[in-house]
């Protein structure tokens, strides 16, 4: 697999990159772009278009590129993997998200990659700020299987929750998902998905809630109890809630993190990234300090043992693991490129999704969520 | 980042040093970039522990108020558990998987004769020496096994003293991670409870014995009233087809009339007893409703004619006639309320109206009113009016004639087939009495013509006919009834007899009376039935009865008997059999 890839901070920069990459005959098939909404991303959109390749993007809140020239973290920025493939082993498809719920998307998805190949596995982008990322994941599921391998995110718009987007080649969607799917005869595709938050609290009981919406708490509306434990205004929601989710005790089942991405403040409701059960048991979480590098670090070595190969990483890393820990989160990243050397591109998400090794897939938020692809030696 | 370190990299990237430390500029710059991004790390940590220690001490604030207030539940909670344990009028105990006491609550040790810390840690044999029950031991192991409850484990402890009945329900207890660590078993002395059961057991075999016997006099009593009402109403048939004088001709139908009410009162005894018993079952057949109500009019017209009171039955084009139900019974209500209607009116007339209330499917509800314009019913009598033994008194002078069971007997039979009854008066202007029932439609010869009358027998001219009857009043009646019908008559005085003759001629008919000396009714046809098997020989035999329980008819039939009359019979009513069998 030939991988190039480039940093920019502008369309004019991306035009650029993209012309001196190709500058010697490189041809690639299939394009990976995480942008920020500064961008003009409908722009980037009508550049790729006439250029017969797959596009496989969405907005972003901050990006990184780790490569042989870059090793960058930016926000405002673009990055971009240019790869050449065999064709006939992969497949990318636009969906839109449109009147209908996230778990009917996720079917859709679902569907058209075990159509497209009898055992894929699948990188997803989802856009939209109501999109529940666990619905979904339980959409595709439900039809593709509980074991399919799937690692992806949502997209972001640095921090704004107004709009965020995913595209491909040919059309820009602010509420839908863009698929990648891999034939996994071709390819070995493994990831590790790990965030190191931890509890803080009484339980507390999710009294009323629909889907991804939280009304209240414990008997009192959601946004109150918000502002009241964490001490902040109506203003400082959404983004303060993002580095202090809610987790859910599941019974028998590792607990999930579920982090704010919306307030209604006339409803005093809070909006989630992913479903938050009625009758659910949570608690309040928060990162336990700068020792949850040394976590993640740990993680991304035990992975690396067990999967020394890889031709490309990507990376979704939940936003508020970058708030949390600023411009250390270098060091977690640093730890994946010294480990393979190979390419490592990412964003800021607003959630994850990822199996962790060889486990069945979910939704996550605060993760550090890292996909390996790799081309099989026996294809070439 | 650190301006004043950005200055001194701009400053030094601007200074063009001598070309021998153009090298060590480029590693100054180096590392003071390095220096520029480790002092942003730390300044960001700074920053973002000032961020997070305001909120995390709010959450923590807030989690401690949470936590004290979870903590004063527990108190709480403990306290009530606490005096929970103390008052309850069970025996409480907790104990660990070795079974031994760990917590016991004051009943338990008031029961075990000890102070509770004497209790703890020892096993249930150390504190009620001579316990062995090795059953309710087991039972407690399995809960522990199981990790289920077990409920209503009932025992009789042997107590020093006295013998205890307890009732025990065992739960396991489990710790935060779900291992079971012990049980909870709560106990209930049931002694007294036990005591009460016994006394209602016995108390109910007493009452049924009594209901039984109760029953068992009214079956033997009615038999033993129907023999002589058959002689009294038999005899007067037969005397009023002999020549009599006019003032005769009234005295006769005197005895007539009180032979008839007190036949009429004997039937109201039965029915009511049968009720009472719950052993009145419902005949539901299908049946032509205005058939039904020709034979009522029959009957009740020539009855008000007799008081000079127009008696009418008006139906509403829109009731179904053939219906499925007990029309015996039916009968039985509309004579009941109509008779009543005749006694206390004086003047004017009666009708009967048939309305349908609704209809759904193949299920109708009809309406049965009975208009009089009588004395009326004063209010204060309306309510009672369907209880038993219950009878309006006009005055203080004047009750009114009857047993007080009609009505009663009239409510509990709609209640039985599901449908209601009641009544509106005006004293001084009349009474309507009314019961609705339901009925299922039959859809059975909906098109056909109504079934034919039994045919009126023209005569049984020369046919033989052989009698068996002990009562020599029951032969001269039922031999009358037969000569006028034409039979010839052979009359015996017992079975054996009866049996004998059967040897002697060919009989078209036999009728056997059931209870009679040396051979009863059932013997005799049993026997004759027996001798005919394997032949093409079948002789008619019908039975003659007293006992007119419902139910006893199988047992007739099982004997091999054609048909049973039951006694007292009319002249129609034993044609009416003949003519099934032989007719």
């Amino acid at each position: 697999m030939v991988v190039k890839s480039f940093h920019t901070d502008s369309v004019k920069g991306f035009r650029q990159a993209w012309a001196d990459q190709t500058a010697g005959g490189f041809n690639p098939n299939a394009v990976v772009v995480f942008s920020s909404v500064e961008l003009d991303l409908q722009e980037i959109v009508s550049f790729l278009q006439p250029r017969n390749v797959s596009v496989f993007g969405c907005s972003s809140c901050g990006e990184f590129l780790y490569d042989e020239h870059n090793q960058v973290i930016t926000e405002g920025g673009l990055v971009c993997l240019m790869m050449a493939l065999i064709p006939g082993t992969f497949e990318i498809r636009l969906f839109s998200g449109k009147d209908q719920s996230s778990f009917d998307l996720g079917n859709k998805v679902g569907k058209w990659a075990g159509d497209v190949f009898e055992k894929p596995a699948i990188l997803i982008l989802g856009s939209g700020l109501d999109t529940d990322g666990e619905q979904l994941v339980r959409g595709i599921q439900h039809v593709a299987g509980n074991d399919i391998t799937m690692f992806g995110g949502l997209a972001g718009d640095d921090a704004r929750f107004k709009e965020t987007f995913v595209f491909s080649g040919d059309k820009l969607e602010n509420n839908g998902a863009i698929a990648m799917a891999f034939d996994t005869k071709n390819y070995e595709i493994h990831g590790i998905a790990t965030s190191g938050w931890v509890s803080i609290g009484a339980d507390k009981i999710i009294t009323h809630s629909e889907g991804n919406v939280v009304y209240t708490i414990d008997g009192q509306p959601a946004l109150d109890v918000y502002k009241s434990y964490l001490n902040v205004r109506d203003t400082d929601l959404p983004e303060i809630g993002v580095e202090y989710p809610l987790l859910i005790k599941k019974a028998g089942a590792p607990d999930v993190l579920r982090a704010v991405i919306n307030v209604d403040i006339e409803k005093k409701l809070l909006i989630f990234a992913g479903t938050v059960p009625n009758g659910a048991v949570v608690t309040f979480s928060s990162s336990p300090g700068f020792e949850i590098i040394e976590y993640t670090r740990n993680k991304v070595n035990e992975f690396y043992e067990m999967n020394r190969e890889t031709d490309v990483l990507i990376l979704f890393s939940c936003m508020a693991r970058h708030n949390a820990l600023g411009p250390t989160i270098s060091e977690e990243i640093d730890e994946a490129w010294k480990n393979w050397g190979k390419p490592l591109a990412g964003f800021f998400t607003y959630g994850e999704i990822g199996n962790n090794y060889n486990a069945s897939c979910d939704f996550y938020n605060e993760t550090f969520t890292m996909v390996s692809l790799k081309q099989k030696p026996d294809v070439t | 980042m650190s301006l004043k370190i950005l200055s001194f990299i701009e400053e030094l990237s601007n200074m063009q040093p001598p070309e021998d430390f153009s090298g060590l500029k480029g590693s100054i710059i180096d590392e003071l970039r390095k220096i520029n991004s480790e002092y942003d790390k730390l300044q960001f940590k700074y920053e973002r522990s000032n961020k997070d220690k305001n909120i995390l001490s709010s959450l923590l604030t807030r989690t401690s108020v949470d936590l004290m207030k979870v903590s004063d539940n527990l108190k709480i909670r403990a306290e009530e558990l606490s005096t929970l344990l103390a008052t309850i009028p069970a025996y409480v105990y907790f104990k660990d998987t070795s079974l031994n006491y760990m917590i016991v609550n004051r009943s338990f040790a008031e029961l075990a004769g000890v102070a509770s810390d004497q209790i703890i840690g020892k096993k249930i044999q150390e504190i009620f020496p001579g316990y062995f029950n090795h059953e309710y031991i087991k039972k407690e192991m399995e809960v522990l096994e199981s990790g289920l409850a077990k409920y209503n484990i009932e025992e009789e402890m042997d107590l020093q003293d006295k013998k205890r009945w307890l009732n025990s329900n065992i739960a396991p207890i489990r710790n935060a991670e779900n291992q079971i660590i012990g049980l909870i078993g709560i106990s209930w002395d049931i002694t007294e409870r036990k005591l009460h059961e016994e006394q209602l057991r016995e108390s109910k075999e007493l009452a049924e014995a009594g209901t039984h016997a109760k029953n068992e006099f009214i079956a033997s009593i009615s038999h033993e009233f129907r023999t002589p009402m058959a002689g009294i109403l038999g005899l007067s048939e037969i005397l009023k087809n002999s020549a009599l004088t006019p003032e005769q001709t009234d005295l006769l139908k005197g005895i007539t009339t009180s032979a008839e009410n007190l036949l009429v009162l004997l039937n109201d005894v039965l029915d009511f007893s049968a009720i009472e018993a719950g052993k009145m079952e419902m005949d539901y057949q299908p049946f032509l409703l205005d058939r039904v109500m020709e034979d009522i009019s029959l009957v009740m017209k020539m009855k008000a004619a007799e008081k000079s009171i127009i008696f009418n039955i008006l139906t509403d084009p829109g009731v179904p006639n053939l219906l499925i139900g007990d029309s015996q019974r039916l009968r039985q209500i509309i004579i009941n309320l109509t008779n009543n209607a005749v006694k206390f009116t004086e003047k004017g007339k009666i009708d009967v109206l048939i309305t349908r209330v609704d209809q759904s499917g193949n299920k109708a509800n009809l309406k049965f009113e009975v208009v009089d314009t009588g004395i009326g019913i004063p209010p204060g009598s309306m309510d009672s009016l369907f209880r038993v033994f219950s009878r309006v008194r006009q005055d203080k002078s004047k009750l009114i004639s009857g047993t007080g069971l009609g009505l009663s007997i009239c409510k509990k039979l709609t209640d039985l087939m599901g449908g209601t009854i009641g009544v509106e008066s005006m004293p001084g202007k009349g009474s309507t009495f009314w019961f609705t029932l339901p009925f299922t439609l039959s859809n059975l010869q909906k098109n056909k013509p109504d079934p034919p009358l039994p045919e009126e027998t023209t005569g049984f001219t020369k046919k033989l006919v052989l009698v068996a009857e002990d009562n020599v009043i029951n032969q001269r009646i039922v031999s009358f009834q037969l000569k006028k019908m034409g039979f010839e008559v052979d009359m015996v005085g017992d079975g054996q007899e009866a049996f004998e003759k059967y040897h002697t001629r060919v009989y078209d008919l036999i009728i056997l009376d059931i209870q009679m000396p040396l051979m009863d009714g059932y013997q005799v046809a049993k026997a004759i039935r027996e001798e005919e098997k394997g032949t093409i020989r079948h002789s008619a035999i019908i039975a003659l009865t007293a006992n007119a329980m419902k139910g006893d008819r199988e047992l007739y039939l099982n004997a091999g008997m054609d048909e049973y009359v039951s006694k007292p019979f009319t002249y129609e009513i034993l044609q009416k059999a003949i003519s099934s069998v032989i007719g």
